[in-house]
């Protein structure tokens, strides 16, 4: 009897100190939708990366595509299903900085104080942010996609293809996201989130960028093959133009969660420290 | 629900060897309004962040509504509703979109939450403006959406860090109303820094004064004023030489004397009955006074002599 009293008494006494909390879902929920909102007020952060990357595109296709049958690897193949995957990339890598922008916004009008003084999740102040960036990336790499079709893309594995290529090019931005969100939260400054987005400028030419990795060679492809977005360029590139290649996905998809959890464990770090209480 | 209390023991906070608080005590009774009056720099803001749980202190204990900062930090921010001196507000959103996700965050479901906001908003008197972005907001705009802010989980504590720093006497008096209002309609206990001694002495059941860290002095204002037991004689001259044989020929009728410039002030109990004696011995020595009023202690008095220095008058600030 008297057990049950203890036990009785335990969760009534700490249900009336934990009033309603929002699940996590439902908090980084809220807080992505405030995102968005917020993203969409001011369509000039979003979309130079997109004109840029289709610029790119249409420059690539009109002055290499008719080049490209002479490249061995290409002959017969379509040369815009080869470079729409780099410009996916590049579109992907500048929009990983998204949620980092978000934060940092939040953390120079002093709004992040405010919300870490409601019950929210201190996670749930980051994910929010990432999840409306990854929704963005998704955006932007449909953006590029459909210019690539109005330009005659006839991709070798369908709209299925199309959509595995969307999920890459989402989960790369993401993977990503977690470094320029560390750099936002340890340094509060848009200066220096911005500047540690130029990382992603080497990573995404230090690859199979123009011509297929057989025909890289010295220490350009040693540094192609270290580098993980090589994986998922190829991966891109085997969706496009030869069908569903399991290992070559398999590896694209490995090297992007690697990536990512390196990146996330810094960002956890990141906000440890920031909402630390000093 | 909490017990609506403030304690404060023996709080210390360093930043390195610089020494914030330095062993501030003090008490808050629930419902009271409790104004925490001091300069700029003195560890006002400070207190503040470790009773709202956005730091921890160096030593000793703050219990929030029973609840204790460091450990209990989560029920702590459940029961405190918080204005800070730098008003966070996203400039992008617009002042519902603020409230309602306020809402949401403290457990509201969405219709409590856009409800909330609508009487909040009413209540601040921002509902011509729900449609315009906070980017675009005045200070006193800002000011008032962020204690709407504060208030959407109907707190039982509320802190305001300095409330009406930088608005116009109309705003001030708005929010002068609306914290008077809180407390007596909703019992809500307040606990108010401010930088005026017109603002404490309007609001503040009582008052704790702040300096370097140190709490100098606390009681209620009447208190505060008592506690310099003299009331003033305030004579001016045509001359500051006749200011100085004035005191010289007056000095042993007061308990202090003080000169400021053209006027020379006499601190002494019961200064009415001390006049007539006065204006004879000034005419004995054949000095003529252009004026001569009475003052009681302001608290700006109390601050001088508990601190040594001047508080900053509402007017210079402003």
């Amino acid at each position: 009897m008297a057990v049950t009293t203890m036990t009785g008494a335990r969760p009534q006494a700490e249900a009336t100190l934990t009033t309603p909390r929002l699940p996590l879902l439902r908090q980084i929920a809220l807080l992505a939708g405030r995102n968005l909102m917020t993203i969409f007020r001011t369509p000039e952060a979003i979309l130079p990366p997109v004109a840029i990357s289709v610029f790119f595109l249409v420059i690539y296709q009109s002055t290499l595509g008719g080049a490209a049958s002479f490249l061995p690897g290409l002959a017969g193949k379509s040369y815009l299903g080869f470079i729409l995957p780099l410009s996916i990339i590049s579109s992907s890598l500048a929009g990983a900085g998204i949620a980092a922008q978000n934060l940092v916004r939040d953390l120079s009008s002093g709004y992040f104080d405010k919300l870490l003084l409601t019950p929210v999740s201190r996670a749930a102040l980051v994910l929010g942010p990432i999840l409306a960036g990854a929704v963005i990336l998704g955006l932007q790499a449909s953006i590029v996609i459909t210019v690539g079709l109005l330009l005659g893309l006839q991709p070798a594995t369908g709209l299925p293809g199309l959509l595995a290529v969307i999920g890459l090019a989402v989960l790369l931005g993401t993977g990503f996201a977690g470094f320029t969100v560390s750099a936002a939260l340890g340094s509060g400054s848009a200066a220096a989130t911005q500047g540690a987005g130029f990382i992603f400028f080497p990573l995404t030419f230090l690859t199979a960028s123009f011509v297929p990795l057989a025909l890289l060679s010295g220490w350009l492809r040693t540094a192609a093959e270290l580098n993980p977005i090589t994986y998922v360029l190829e991966a891109m590139r085997s969706l496009m133009l030869t069908g569903w290649d399991g290992a070559v996905l398999l590896k694209g998809v490995a090297a992007t969660l690697i990536l990512a959890t390196a990146m996330y464990a810094l960002a956890g770090f990141a906000l440890r420290t920031r909402t630390r209480r000093k | 629900m909490s017990n609506r209390e403030i304690v404060v023991q023996n709080l210390v906070k360093r930043y390195g060897d610089f020494t914030a608080v330095d062993g501030v005590s003090f008490h808050v009774e629930a419902g009271q309004i409790f104004g925490f009056l001091g300069p700029n720099g003195a560890g006002k803001s400070t207190t503040v962040k470790i009773m709202t749980t956005l730091a921890l202190p160096s030593a000793g204990e703050v219990r929030v509504g029973g609840y204790d900062v460091v450990s209990q930090a989560g029920q702590v921010r459940q029961i405190a509703g918080v204005a800070l001196q730098e008003i966070g507000l996203d400039p992008l959103m617009k002042a519902t979109e603020l409230l309602i996700m306020q809402g949401q965050l403290f457990g509201m479901s969405r219709q409590q939450a856009a409800a909330r906001a609508r009487q909040l908003l009413e209540i601040v008197r921002l509902t011509d403006a729900v449609e315009k972005r906070v980017g675009k907001y005045s200070g006193g705009m800002r000011r008032r959406l962020d204690l709407a802010l504060a208030l959407v989980h109907e707190p039982e504590i509320l802190f305001l860090d300095e409330p009406t720093t930088g608005l116009d006497p109309a705003s001030r008096r708005d929010i002068w109303q609306e914290v008077r209002r809180l407390n007596r309609e909703m019992g809500m206990t307040i606990f108010l820094t401010t930088q005026y001694l017109e603002e404490a002495d309007e609001l503040a059941d009582q008052i704790a004064i702040i300096d370097r860290g140190r709490i100098a002095a606390a009681g209620s204002p009447a208190e505060l004023k008592a506690r310099l037991s003299s009331d003033a004689i305030n004579i001016t001259f045509a001359s500051e030489a006749a200011v100085e044989q004035a005191r010289a020929a007056l000095a042993d009728m007061a308990d202090q004397v003080q000169t400021d410039r053209r006027v020379l002030r006499l601190y002494l109990n019961r200064a009415a009955e001390a006049v007539p004696a006065v204006v004879r011995r000034l005419e004995q020595t054949g000095l003529e006074p252009q004026s001569l009023t009475l003052t009681q202690p302001t608290l700006d008095d109390v601050f001088l002599a508990v601190t040594g220095q001047r508080f900053l008058s509402e007017e210079k600030a402003a």
